[in-house]
């Protein structure tokens, strides 16, 4: 009986494919095909087989009331549905019988329930119950649980050309309250060009006076004002909140359990189809639930589709090179999932240079969607049971986003969200790294979304996560300030940072943003390198930050200059190993560099930017203090950052004290004085450090240390000290060249 | 009704002393055995269904560093729990002595506004609110670990800080509506 049910069998994928199948493909349809066939001779004898004929033929108004019957065919019924999930003509008897009502109102409820596919969902069956639907004797909780089943099946309907050819009829369904939310979603997954219209947008407009500003009625319009701009002047908030929210959890579960066990069944077939626009692997393309959909068409025949639009579409699966693309660019149809985009080389780049909005945002919407439901809506409270799976999905959004260089804005609302419940230790690595892709947020909104669950995870956290956030926050400023540089437009001060974030900003507040930025990681680091003690490994992480920060102008154009704190300064030019004291002194080198080209700018161009006289201020007490402390033995000098009381530091003991920090005897550079001291005088018996302070062998030290690689000090040094010939004693005296 | 008090003791050489409370008493234990494997500091975990603490063992506990309240979002009970038990602690105990964390927050079927009282709760009384996944073996590490670097401060054991300065830094701010930024 089954069989006369089975009307998008094989055959009908067999015609379909004939067109551009290669002859290997053929071959794996043909081990389907027998395997099909070996299924239904077994299914022969099965009860469930009789059960579903016994729903099939039963007659309209049995009576369901001591009816042990029906009773006990629907339990089998729903036994299979929920442990192996029904075969698509059991779904198609199934949704008929429950949508005719052919035994009154009470079954239908508990029949949808059990609707759990095992492959896909004929779209016949679909179709036939949204007619049903029309009829109108269906109560209102189980008409909307019909389509929030529709809604959790979607992406298993084989087909949906059928469905979008009475996208009217559904669309009649928005006037009914209690079901509007949820056609508008199914509308939103059907809605295409030619769906728009004007009455359609008069009539939602008209519904949103009625309903006030609904998110999903929002989410539908923002749709059509993408495909039809001209239809819709409605204004719509850039950022809405994400997704329809008809979370339809016992389904999901019961779906998810039905994929996972048969997964294991059919991973073999998988195996076969290897190819990513292999048609025949549509069919089994969705057994775990964040599992890239395959690029599939929903056009199937492409000489006879579209007779009312003009042109003629072609889907990406028919693509196969970039040349290809590049000819049909212009009339390029989307797949139905838009999450196939991600695994295809090719959707990114069509992805990449398109200019209509609507491919990223179905994109978006679905993958703001897959997001929020897997990792801030997981039935089972977040047990990563799939991590491997998940781990997948988000690099291969990672690497999404990094082919694209730029990240995508649900992926950006979702992280909002789910930083303020992160432990911190959860995929880290991964979104840590769509962190760092978060597109300029302004600075009105940034301390809100970002710093205080950033601050509040940095000071409770391990000393691995600090280093991390602080590259992360690093990749985030470089991101932001290549955008800069890419979009920022020449005769005007103003920067549209649009290209597909919709954000539109100007100048002056790009440079706010970055500002915050650069000064919460300043906040960060200063205590940060306090708690841990001044680890050298977080230093080496924020001097990595510095680097970036210092050469805001020269690099990228961006006229900012920030300063690192004290809090950052002084731990960094005191640490115990040299490298840190070599990147610092690069750091204030480059530093020097921007502000003297900004200031030689000022001079030029009355246009320039205005660096304050603070930050020049500053900028000079640092030089002078490096200066000091490395060059001069000048250490705790009065007026200087660090001051100490003179009856203290006696009373330390220390002899000369002042010395402490010059480069022969701080910390760090110790031993290259010690070795360079036995290099000098093979011969000398006692060490005395202080020799090497006198002129000559002073000036051979430092090409000794310059010769060990710290160009850092080299370049700092050349920049900024003068060496000065005193003539009594014979030693050198430096003093800092100032910036102003 | 006895108030446990922070600074009624003296604190021990090189230990650090937590207060673990959670009403279900199935997170605290295999947080306690991730906990004690640490090795620079003494870490001695206590454990409690409740506040106040019983009478009798009152003269050989050792001083309380750091009290973690453990609430498990699924249940209404539990957050309930934890905020009757917040009236035995000293006030001394809120300059920094008290973090709160919160499991299940991911969960589907956790409605939003518990998750809403708990901050609320958490930013009134100048708290840090931390999250942790207890069903996973890394997560329940990355919670002792986390703890750690709390106590560690709050026991005194991290030069130049303080448990006051601390809970400035990490303390639970109540975030408005992210759902629908202002942003034009």
């Amino acid at each position: 009986m089954a069989a006369s049910f089975n009307r998008s069998g094989p055959s009908d994928l067999e015609t379909s494919s004939v067109n551009d199948q290669s002859v290997s493909s053929r071959s794996s349809n043909r081990s389907v095909r027998v395997a099909e066939k070996e299924r239904r001779k077994n299914e022969a004898e099965d009860p469930v087989v009789l059960a579903l004929k016994y729903f099939n033929d039963v007659e309209a108004g049995t009576p369901v009331n001591g009816n042990d019957e029906v009773e006990k065919q629907l339990v089998l019924v729903e036994k299979v549905g929920y442990s192996r999930g029904l075969s698509p003509d059991a779904i198609s008897v199934m949704l008929e019988f429950a949508m005719s009502l052919r035994m009154g109102t009470t079954l239908c409820p508990r029949v949808l329930k059990c609707l759990i596919p095992a492959t896909t969902v004929p779209q016949e069956a679909v179709v036939r119950a949204v007619v049903w639907l029309g009829v109108g004797k269906i109560p209102a909780t189980t008409q909307v649980l019909f389509v929030k089943w529709v809604l959790t099946v979607f992406d298993m309907i084989d087909e949906k050309d059928q469905l979008r050819a009475i996208y009217g009829f559904i669309f009649n369904f928005v006037t009914d309250e209690n079901l509007c939310p949820f056609i508008c979603h199914l509308l939103y997954l059907l809605t295409r060009k030619e769906s728009v219209r004007v009455f359609r947008v008069r009539k939602l407009l008209e519904l949103q006076s009625k309903l006030g500003r609904q998110p999903f009625l929002l989410h539908l319009l923002s749709l059509y004002k993408v495909f039809c701009p001209e239809l819709v002047t409605l204004s719509i908030p850039s950022r809405m909140r994400s997704g329809f929210k008809n979370h339809t959890s016992p389904w999901k579960s019961a779906l998810l359990f039905v994929q996972k066990r048969n997964g294991s069944q059919v991973s073999s077939n998988v195996s076969l189809a290897v190819t990513v626009k292999d048609k025949t692997s549509t069919r089994k393309r969705k057994h775990h639930h964040l599992e890239l959909p395959k690029l599939s068409s929903v056009v199937n025949k492409p000489a006879q589709t579209e007779t009312s639009s003009s042109r003629k579409l072609v889907p990406l699966t028919q693509l196969h090179s970039f040349a290809q693309l590049l000819e049909n660019m212009h009339r390029i149809e989307l797949p139905s999932q838009m999450g196939s985009l991600l695994g295809s080389s090719m959707a990114l780049h069509y992805l990449d240079c398109v200019q209509d909005e609507s491919a990223l945002l179905r994109l978006n919407f679905w993958l703001g969607y897959s997001l929020h439901e897997e990792f801030l809506f997981c039935s089972d409270g977040g047990a990563s049971q799939y991590s491997e799976e998940v781990l997948q999905f988000l690099n291969r959004l990672l690497s999404t986003q990094h082919f694209l260089q730029e990240g995508f804005s649900s992926s950006e609302a979702f992280l909002y969200k789910f930083l303020t419940v992160w432990d911190g230790a959860l995929y880290r690595p991964e979104i840590l790294g769509l962190l760092s892709n978060i597109p300029v947020i302004p600075s009105s909104q940034i301390g809100r979304l970002l710093f205080e669950p950033l601050m509040q995870l940095f000071f409770t956290s391990s000393l691995f996560f600090k280093c991390g956030l602080i590259e992360c926050l690093n990749n985030m400023l470089l991101k932001w300030l290549t955008w800069h540089s890419v979009y920022a437009l020449e005769d005007d001060l103003d920067i549209s940072l649009h290209s597909h974030t919709s954000i539109n900003m100007t100048l002056s507040g790009f440079k706010d943003s970055v500002m915050e930025l650069v000064l919460f990681v300043g906040r960060l680091a200063s205590v940060g390198l306090q708690l841990e003690g001044c680890h050298s490994v977080l230093l080496s992480f924020v001097l990595d930050f510095y680097e970036t920060a210092c050469d805001t102008f020269l690099k990228y154009g961006l006229p900012l200059v920030l300063l690192p704190p004290s809090g950052v300064f002084y731990p960094a030019l005191l640490a115990s190993d040299p490298v840190s004291v070599d990147r610092l002194a690069y750091i204030m080198y480059r530093y020097k560099a921007n502000l003297t080209s900004a200031k030689n700018q000022e001079k030029v161009t009355e246009q320039a930017f205005h660096i304050s006289r603070q930050t020049f201020r500053e900028f000079n007490s640092y030089i002078a203090v490096m200066a000091n402390y490395l060059w001069n033995s000048r250490v705790f000098h009065p007026g200087m950052g660090v001051q100490l009381e003179k009856e203290l530091l006696l009373k330390s003991n220390v002899p000369e004290y002042w010395t402490s920090f010059d480069l022969i005897h701080h910390p760090a550079f110790m031993s290259y004085a010690i070795d360079f001291h036995r290099k000098c005088w093979p011969g000398r018996k006692d060490m005395d450090l202080n020799s090497i302070k006198l002129s000559k062998p002073w000036g051979w030290y430092l090409e000794y240390l310059f010769t060990q690689g710290f160009d850092g000090l080299k370049l700092f040094f050349q920049g900024n000290v003068r060496q000065q010939k005193a003539q009594g004693d014979g030693q050198g005296d430096s003093t800092p060249t100032q910036a102003r | 009704m006895s108030l446990l008090k922070p600074f009624s003791k003296l604190p021990g050489i090189n230990s650090a002393n937590i207060l673990l409370v959670e009403f279900e008493e199935t997170f605290q234990q295999s947080l306690a055995d991730a906990l004690v494997e640490e090795t620079a500091v003494t870490v001695n975990v206590r454990l409690a269904k409740s506040l106040p603490l019983p009478k009798e063992n009152e003269e050989n506990r050792p001083r309380i560093d750091l009290v973690v309240f453990i609430i498990n979002l699924t249940t209404e009970l539990s957050f309930q729990s934890a905020e009757a038990s917040l009236k035995c602690l000293d006030s001394g105990f809120f300059l920094g002595k008290v973090c709160f964390m919160v499991t299940n927050a991911r969960n589907a079927s956790v409605p939003t506004e518990r998750l809403d009282s708990v901050r609320k709760l958490a930013a009134s009384l100048h708290c840090p609110l931390l999250f942790a996944e207890d069903q996973t073996p890394a997560g329940v590490t990355n919670a002792a670990e986390r703890l750690l670097t709390i106590l560690k401060v709050t026991a005194g054991l991290v030069p130049m800080t303080t448990a006051l300065y601390l809970s400035n830094l990490t303390r639970c701010t109540v975030p408005p509506d992210i759902d629908q930024p202002t942003f034009d």
